[in-house]
């Protein structure tokens, strides 16, 4: 059962990146995709029921949609006016983390990267070392607040229960 | 007719941001304010772009080059953090930067 979801998932790249859907395409793309899941769903994968459940799916499209709009625009503007206007305040922060599952961590530390602004330059169990571009406070739970509250509450709907 | 707006508006987008980020890898003086703004450069200068052509490319039917522009897209997104985070990660062990405010290289000295 651990190749499914990888199987799933390359089906629908393959269909996705092909643009069409032949019977020619749909037959190469599960074969290979069969073969994928086979090779690597024992890596990827520790618990087929989690990854197949709907609701993670759905929670983790609704998180991109928010990710890529709102969070997304709202450190570019911050960024780009602080290129104009050239004020910064940097420094590296500790951060407390609460995710464990290395997926969510995972997912965690590149939506912090991916924002401008914030760096993730180190992570062990407890904190993310956190380059920011503008230290508005020490205090560690206030900076969480700030930093990183928002893509852990997904992090956990996504991957973690 | 909707679809091809919006694409140009992201391509736009894109354009402004990747100049921005231009500036602010030449604006900033230190390394870590530089990788800042090469975020700005990485994420909306490719990523918004890439999804721009794939609105495009949408209206015209070109449904092998939508998909192929998402893949891209989505594959920029998960994989700049990665090189980003090495580079800080390399910067911080090599003590490049002298900054006031360091709490991992206070940890890393105990």
């Amino acid at each position: 059962m651990r190749f499914l979801p990888v199987t799933l998932l390359a089906f629908i790249l393959y269909i996705i990146i092909t643009g069409s859907a032949t019977p020619y395409d749909i037959i190469t793309g599960a074969i290979t995709a069969v073969v994928a899941g086979l090779l690597f769903g024992r890596y990827l994968v520790k618990n087929p029921q989690k990854a197949l459940n709907p609701a993670r799916w759905v929670a983790m499209v609704a998180y991109f949609i928010k990710y890529i709009t709102v969070i997304e625009l709202k450190a570019h503007l911050d960024v780009i006016k602080r290129i104009i206007s050239g004020e910064t305040n940097p420094g590296i922060i500790k951060v407390p983390i609460t995710v464990k599952d290395e997926y969510a961590k995972f997912l965690v530390a590149n939506s912090i990267t991916n924002t401008p602004g914030t760096v993730t330059v180190y992570m062990d169990d407890e904190y993310a070392y956190v380059n920011w571009i503008d230290v508005k406070t020490r205090d560690p739970d206030e900076a969480r607040r700030e930093i990183l509250e928002e893509f852990e509450k997904h992090a956990k709907r996504i991957f973690e229960g | 007719m909707i679809l091809t707006v919006i694409g140009l508006i992201l391509l736009a987008i894109g354009a402004v941001c990747d100049l921005l980020g231009a500036i602010g890898i030449h604006r900033f003086n230190t390394f870590y304010l530089r990788l800042h703004a090469a975020t700005v450069g990485t994420v909306g200068g490719k990523f918004y772009p890439l999804l721009g052509v794939a609105f495009i490319a949408a209206e015209q039917g070109l449904w092998p080059v939508v998909g192929i522009s998402v893949l891209a897209a989505l594959l920029v997104l998960v994989t700049t953090p990665v090189g980003s985070h090495a580079l800080a990660y390399a910067a911080s062990k090599a003590r490049i930067v002298e900054m006031e405010l360091d709490e991992f290289r206070g940890e890393e000295d105990v």
